[in-house]
């Protein structure tokens, strides 16, 4: 059952004397229960689209969709005030920093209220404390966490409060922004046991950020590999990761040294990211791929469908997956 | 260096001439800079374009500013005009070598004080908050009377006075960019403490004491305006201070010899002030041109 | 039999900390003790806390230890005053984990390149030294590399940043360099080509190294032995095979459970409990009892001490 679509997404960023083009026409389905990884490394757009789909982009950020559907409703045409109204109820977000998120002078609880009564201001103190315990317990956080102080938790323990404060009025979709990359391994993998269990208890719909195709291997259904601003390939996780059709998605795997005890001859991407503000013409990978013919350099391919499986490259299905 | 080493390594960008461009694209630096470059012309070619000598008496006493006069005359049959371009040399000298005094000393004390710490650092920064505590023109006032109102003396200890401020903003990038990576790369390479402090930390560092520097250079004119204001400058030589200084008594009927210098005052203040600015936007990393 | 070019014995670092006006100490590095041999690559693994960088200064003297031994091709380098000694500075180097930040940003590629080569006496004209940087480039990859020298460090990406920092190392002809987390901040796509830098330095001029990481699976790509440290004290050394089929320690197992890969299969998790602990004033024992899963009343008594387990292997715990 469908539940976000999102149509022909742009969003730019405006700087003194020039405009990025951060996302460019970035369309995708995301059905009820998916657990969708958008992968992406520096200068993606991943974050970008977050932030622009939570209308939290910065002053000099400009998003436009031809369509943003949320349970039925477009949602790319309210005004901001309606925006609010749905933001944290049907969607929320969690970041990467809570550090940077909670304010350090203030207890949880207080903080954790202060968000509730944002939305709905006639919440008693009793009805929080006790919806607030329970969320908790789901994440296997003692109560007396609520009297602590920020600094007094650990940074694990922080990212658990934040995906409780995510879940407050049981939204529908949850977006994860890079929420493990600043952890430690093992409270990382903890962090996405419970993930994956909240998922299940609560019938999330969860749309993870993240550059480490580890984790979207290990937590997600679905995929998402985002290149310079531009969708290159999108199927189920397992499918893309090990029958890649985007010679991007094909690289990057490849650049993985994974658990392989001298895995010798580990090939990275050679080349940096195009230019931006004058992204080019024909296919945005050209540059640094290996298949390249001049044909993808005249004009930028469709996204293209496969049955379960899209993709944004002319010699698609051609390159030995 | 061979020429083939040195085309080698040329570039058609440097960071000067970006520099540069970026400063003379912010409206108050270009306006700071012209009027002091008005002003330093006038002090270098005093002498060719001064229609009179600053110092010839005559008989038209006190007259209004006319065309052969443009500024009037004082009490003594003077050309102001004759003795504003003149006492430039006074003033803008003053400006830059107390200015300058102050800049050295502060780049010095605080770069060692922030990037070694320690005692020494624990006692300059205390001796840096009780400067800053005592009101500096009081203590100026106080040391010009005891030594003497030698113009040099004056430049000395406006420099001597001032320097804390710099130490305090130099400390404070030493302190953080003795922690930043290529410092420690510099030390793992082989670099000695003092090439570090030098190659490394004060140059990354002395923006801030440059802009300021500007700053202190408005602050000095004045400071030595006001000292000559009070009858404690230099009496051998005639600042825009002592001009004024001179037109007190004839303030209510004579205006112009005193209005006119304190203009002139005013304006080097101002196009310091501007160029500080514009100093400050030029290394600001955050903004960009035109800005 | 290869010799060994770095011996630590009994090396303790700790950090005073102030809390609530009792003075307290974090047992960063805690008594460790362990060889590397010539040419070998050695990885140091851990997670945050447990003293992974500290030990990496310590050894490349930028910091100073409170007591043990460090011998570098059986010369003591420990216990000097850690500034001086510009003939050990050329033999050990180091290369920092921000690229971006690893270079003076007033000064031009070449300026930071050729400063330290002088210092260091290597080659004496600045022509014959400029000659090398590029020959040295241009066999790395990295070109064009007069186009490279003369720009300034943030008109550079991280990967090629980085690369320059390993070659800055090289030029020096360093016997050993330590690798402080040099890849955590590129992406993923960049890494291998730091790496297999690394990995060419060592084999063709046989440097020996120290390489600090939390990823286990870079750690296993690029080394030869792997240290696992927790909480300052070493848990595990071996192979980067044996670590990863069969571990031994049970935080070495839960690390290579948790790490995420890209396998078909479900991996099944190590479970432990608990967050990663700061060794400030730690109880007696095993420093990681409090998160075992085979913890026993030992554990928390007595601290086991590193044992040979055959194969080249080393663990501490008392039940492997």
């Amino acid at each position: 059952m469908g539940l976000l679509r999102i149509l022909d997404v742009n969003i730019n960023y405006r700087l003194k004397s020039k405009v990025v083009k951060a996302v460019r026409n970035f369309s995708l389905d995301v059905n009820e229960g998916d657990i969708i990884g958008i992968i992406g490394e520096s200068g993606s757009g991943k974050s970008t689209l977050a932030h622009g789909l939570m209308r939290i982009l910065p002053k000099n950020g400009n998003m436009e969709a031809a369509e943003i559907v949320l349970n039925g409703r477009d949602i790319s045409k309210i005004s901001d005030a309606e925006f609010d109204e749905l933001r944290w109820v049907e969607m929320s977000i969690v970041f990467q920093k809570a550090m940077s998120v909670l304010s350090p002078v203030h207890k949880i609880f207080d903080q954790m209220y202060d968000t509730i009564l944002a939305h709905r201001p006639e919440t008693r103190k009793e009805e929080a404390k006790e919806k607030l315990l329970g969320l908790l317990s789901v994440v296997n956080l003692p109560s007396e966490i609520l009297k602590m102080y920020p600094h007094e938790l650990s940074g694990g323990m922080m990212q658990r409060i934040m995906i409780c404060l995510s879940l407050i009025f049981n939204p529908r979709l949850v977006i994860l922004d890079e929420v493990t990359t600043a952890l430690d391994v093992i409270t990382q993998g903890q962090l996405l046991d419970e993930i994956d269990r909240l998922v299940k208890e609560f019938g999330l719909t969860v749309m993870m950020i993240t550059h480490d195709i580890g984790v979207v291997n290990e937590l997600c259904t679905k995929i998402a590999i985002l290149y310079a601003g531009e969708l290159l390939e999108l199927g189920n996780v397992k499918d893309v990761i090990f029958s890649p059709f985007s010679p991007y998605t094909k690289a990057l795997v490849e650049s993985h040294p994974d658990l392989n005890p001298h895995g010798s001859g580990l090939k990275g991407i050679p080349g940096t990211l195009p230019d931006l503000v004058n992204p080019p013409e024909g296919c945005v990978f050209y540059d640094r791929c290996i298949y390249r013919e001049d044909r993808c350099m005249e004009r930028k391919p469709d996204l293209v469908d496969f049955g379960k499986r899209k993709v944004k490259c002319l010699r698609a299905g051609e390159i030995n997956g | 260096m061979t020429a083939e080493t040195r085309i080698t390594l040329s570039r058609k960008d440097s960071r000067f001439s970006k520099s540069l461009n970026k400063y003379f694209s912010n409206l108050k630096g270009v306006v700071g800079f012209a009027i002091l470059i008005v002003f330093v012309i006038m002090a270098v070619f005093a002498p060719l374009i001064a229609p009179y000598s600053p110092v010839e008496m005559t008989n038209e006493v006190l007259e209004s500013p006319s065309l052969s006069h443009l500024f009037g005359t004082d009490h003594l049959g003077r050309d102001i005009f004759s003795r504003i371009v003149f006492g430039s040399r006074i003033s803008l000298s003053v400006g830059f070598v107390a200015a300058g005094l102050s800049a050295i000393i502060g780049i010095f004390i605080g770069s060692f004080s922030g990037y070694f710490g320690g005692i020494t650092d624990d006692v300059v920064s205390k001796v840096i908050d009780t400067f800053l505590m005592i009101p500096s023109f009081f203590l100026i006032l106080i040391i010009v009377s005891i030594f003497g109102s030698n113009i040099l003396y004056i430049m000395l200890i406006i420099g001597v006075t001032t320097w804390p401020t710099n130490a305090r903003l130099m400390r404070g990038q030493a302190l953080s960019i003795r922690e930043r990576t290529f410092i420690m790369v510099a030390r793992s390479t082989g670099e000695s403490e003092m090439r570090i402090l030098f190659g490394h930390v004060i140059p990354n560092g002395v923006f801030p004491v440059i802009a300021n520097s500007a700053l202190q250079m408005g602050g000095a004119i004045l400071t030595e305006a006001a000292l000559s204001f009070l009858g404690l400058g230099d009496p051998n030589l005639t600042s825009w201070g002592k001009l004024i200084f001179q037109g007190r008594p004839y303030m209510t009927f004579a205006p112009w010899t005193i209005v006119i210098p304190g203009v002139f005052v005013v304006l080097a203040v101002l196009a310091f002030s501007f160029i500080g600015d514009g100093l400050q936007h030029t290394f600001n990393p955050k903004t960009k041109e035109g800005e | 039999m290869a010799r060994n070019i770095l011996e630590v014995k009994n090396l303790v670092k700790y950090f005073p900390v102030r809390k609530f006006g009792k003075k307290q100490f974090v047992k960063a590095v805690d008594n460790l003790s362990f060889s590397i041999r010539d040419g070998e690559i050695f990885g140091v693994l851990g997670e945050s806390g447990c003293g992974k960088s500290t030990l990496g200064r310590v050894i490349n003297r930028l910091e100073q230890e409170q007591s043990g031994t460090i011998e570098l091709l059986g010369e003591t380098i420990s216990g000097k005053e850690y500034r001086k000694d510009r003939e050990f500075r050329r033999k050990m180097q180091m290369v920092f984990q921000n690229p971006y930040d690893s270079f003076d940003p007033r000064v031009m590629i070449y300026k930071s390149i050729d400063l330290p080569m002088k210092i260091n006496g290597i080659d004496s004209s600045p022509e014959n030294r400029l000659a090398k940087m590029i020959e040295t480039m241009n066999h790395a990859k990295l070109t064009p590399a007069e186009g490279l020298l003369t720009r300034y460090p943030h008109e550079l990406s991280g990967g090629q940043l980085q690369r320059i920092s390993i070659l800055r190392s090289v030029l020096l002809n360093p016997k050993f360099i330590v690798a402080d987390e040099c890849v955590s901040m590129l992406d993923v796509s960049v890494r291998a080509g730091v790496l297999n830098l690394l990995l060419s330095t060592q084999k063709e001029l046989g440097s020996a190294m120290l390489f600090i990481t939390h990823d286990i699976s870079v750690a296993t790509y690029i080394c030869g032995r792997i240290m696992v440290l927790y909480a300052g004290k070493i848990m595990e050394i071996a192979s980067g095979e044996d670590i990863l089929r069969s571990p031994l320690h049970p935080y070495s197992r839960a690390l290579v459970s948790y790490s995420p890969t890209i396998t078909r299969e479900e991996k099944q998790r190590y479970r432990i409990s608990g967050e990663v602990v700061t060794p400030i004033d730690p109880p007696p024992g095993c420093r990681f009892a409090s998160r075992c899963p085979i913890v026993q009343k030992k554990c928390a008594v007595e601290e086991p001490t590193l044992r040979p387990m055959g194969n080249n292997r080393q663990v501490a715990c008392h039940y492997v």
